[in-house]
């Protein structure tokens, strides 16, 4: 049926439509507007004071709050923190989650078991995650039992009171939550493989390894790209691990940016350099995804699909 | 070989997925002492009172309490609110709409920890701070972005001719999407309510900032707070029937539904 030319609206039609309109808007709109844009709009503002909150002592201090980020070593210790649990947690969460979709393929409904399996730690709250992992590495935990009863009581050690440890077991607790579902996104990715795709590679004699390296791997290429700059907003990020886990310690050795932006705001009201950590962390953040975005913008699958 | 391989590989993730979560669950109806003593051990008896100490003395049940009536408002508010913005952005244009749904898809791109510290001095000066309230209605704002772009994409789905049929039949605007297109959107409705359920029902950051007094804590935070106190009294019975209490009821209504949670997932990851 052809479409008839639309009827202009009489003028109690558009009003009635309009009245419609913001009836339906408003309410998301203000809460919206004054609880998360409104506050946004001031963090810009406050990052410019040095200000604990009281209205009166407001000192007015530009850019200054910024220049100290980078001259304080806390911080600067907390974005290398952050770095390195994005290097190194990031990566071995990126690789685990490929090889076990990879080695997932082909089995139906045992994958989609352990792809809802695998997702566990993701769905519990953080804080669970957080203190069943303080009790694995206490000193007593699950553990050092383990090492003791494996005969290796050497290695058994305060991995959180340790200044060399207590990073890499605050990683171990991420890739332990994050895995599952970068398992999920990898799984989807695989499966928009088209089937004629494996058949045609394995008519070609290229199977395991091989077919990995040469089909896989590069046909998840929009995939992997979406996983990087979502897995590093979220290591960038971490805060409930941390923080209950070590507090950010021993003597720093894992503070994240956001522990540290915690203690500044509520442990020492200083809410002013407390925002510019934030904005610091922001920039940060930005940054490191307009790199990825430019390392992984070319796709190479186009032209020869 | 390889699938020998591949399947070893594959029983090996799982059993270090698995065995923390059971260790907590067996930790859970542990005697205190062997809870650490002998992690690997089975419980010399039954401790069922871990949850009842839990429930009542270590203040979960009150917690757990605040965190069901304060996800159920944050829903029972969110949801109207979201559905009926994202039909008008999704079935209407007008001016503004692009510059609406755009800063609602800004807000899923920027971090919450940007706004911690705005968002606490603005609750303090509305006497927000440590209420219940509070906390709903920060959590009905910083659910809406995604809650309105997916519910936006949904509606979408659905065929203009039913609105345009309905209002030839004399309903108007508001008539069509309550008795007409609301109850089309049931499907979507659902998904977006559990995923912003188990996600409010877990949420830590927002509420330790905003809320503080024993009698207001949600369950992460009384969670949170019970490794604290425990930490002198050494009862960690308690603290791990507290877990499973914080764990369980989340876990069910995901195996549930983790076919439609699992797309929602993707969906809210390939936004960007």
């Amino acid at each position: 049926m052809p479409k008839s030319p639309p009827t202009p609206l009489s003028r109690r039609d558009r009003r009635e439509r309009t009245l419609f309109l913001v009836g339906f808007l408003a309410p998301a709109c203000l809460v919206y507007v004054g609880f998360v844009l409104y506050p946004l709009a001031s963090a810009i503002g406050l990052s410019a004071f040095r200000w604990r909150g009281v209205s009166a002592k407001r000192t007015f201090v530009g850019l200054q709050n910024y220049q100290r980020l980078l001259e304080d070593s806390a911080f600067l210790q907390s974005i290398r923190n952050n770095l390195w649990l994005l290097l190194v947690g990031g990566l071995a969460t990126l690789v685990l989650a490929l090889l076990v979709a990879h080695a997932m393929t082909g089995r139906g409904r045992v994958a989609a078991l352990l792809r809802s399996i695998f997702l566990f730690p993701q769905v519990v709250s953080v804080v669970v995650v957080a203190v069943l992992w303080q009790f694995i590495f206490n000193p007593e935990g699950l553990l050092n039992a383990t090492l003791r009863r494996l005969g290796l009581a050497s290695l058994a050690r305060t991995w959180l009171g340790d200044p060399s440890w207590a990073l890499p077991a605050v990683g171990v607790a991420f890739v332990w939550y994050a895995v599952g579902f970068y398992v999920l996104l990898f799984s989807a990715g695989l499966q928009s493989i088209p089937q004629e795709t494996h058949e045609a590679a394995e008519l070609d004699g290229a199977l395991g390894w091989r077919r990995f390296v040469t089909i896989t791997w590069p046909l998840l290429w929009s995939v992997k790209r979406v996983a990087v700059v979502y897995l590093s907003i979220t290591v960038m990020n971490v805060f409930a691990l941390p923080f209950l886990m070590t507090r950010g310690g021993p003597d720093r050795a894992s503070e994240s940016i956001l522990t540290y932006l915690y203690e500044q705001a509520f442990g020492f009201s200083r809410f002013g350099y407390a925002t510019a950590v934030a904005a610091g962390n922001f920039l940060v953040v930005m940054a490191i995804s307009l790199v990825l975005l430019f390392v992984f913008r070319r796709d190479p699958t186009e032209g020869h699909r | 070989m390889k699938r020998f391989v591949a399947t070893s590989f594959l029983i090996a993730v799982t059993l270090a997925v698995l065995m923390p979560l059971l260790w907590v669950l067996l930790s859970s109806v542990k005697p205190s002492s062997e809870i650490l003593g002998a992690p690997w051990g089975l419980p010399s008896m039954l401790k069922f009172e871990n949850y009842t100490k839990a429930w009542g003395e270590a203040g979960i049940g009150r917690a757990f309490v605040n965190s069901l009536i304060i996800t159920i408002s944050t829903l029972l508010i969110l949801l109207p609110i979201g559905s009926m913005a994202a039909y008008a952005l999704a079935k209407y244009t007008f001016p503004g709409r692009n510059v609406i749904f755009g800063s609602f898809l800004g807000g899923l791109m920027f971090p919450h920890f940007l706004v911690v510290v705005p968002l606490f001095l603005l609750m303090r000066d509305l006497h927000l701070l440590d209420t219940r309230a509070g906390l709903t209605i920060v959590y009905v704002a910083y659910s809406l972005a995604f809650t309105v772009f997916v519910l936006t994409g949904f509606f979408q789905t659905l065929p203009d001719e039913l609105r345009e049929a309905a209002m030839l039949d004399g309903c108007g605007h508001a008539k069509v999407f309550w008795r007409v297109m609301l109850p089309l959107a049931r499907p979507g409705l659902i998904v977006v309510g559990l995923f912003n359920a188990i996600g409010l029902w877990n949420e830590y950051g927002l509420a330790l900032v905003l809320m503080n007094s024993e009698e207001n804590r949600t369950l992460p935070l009384g969670i949170a707070n019970l490794t604290m106190t425990q930490q002198y009294q050494s009862d960690w019975g308690a603290l791990f029937a507290g877990l499973v209490i914080v764990m369980v009821p989340v876990l069910i209504v995901y195996w549930v539904f983790r076919e439609k949670i699992h797309e929602t997932m993707l969906a809210g990851a390939v936004k960007g």
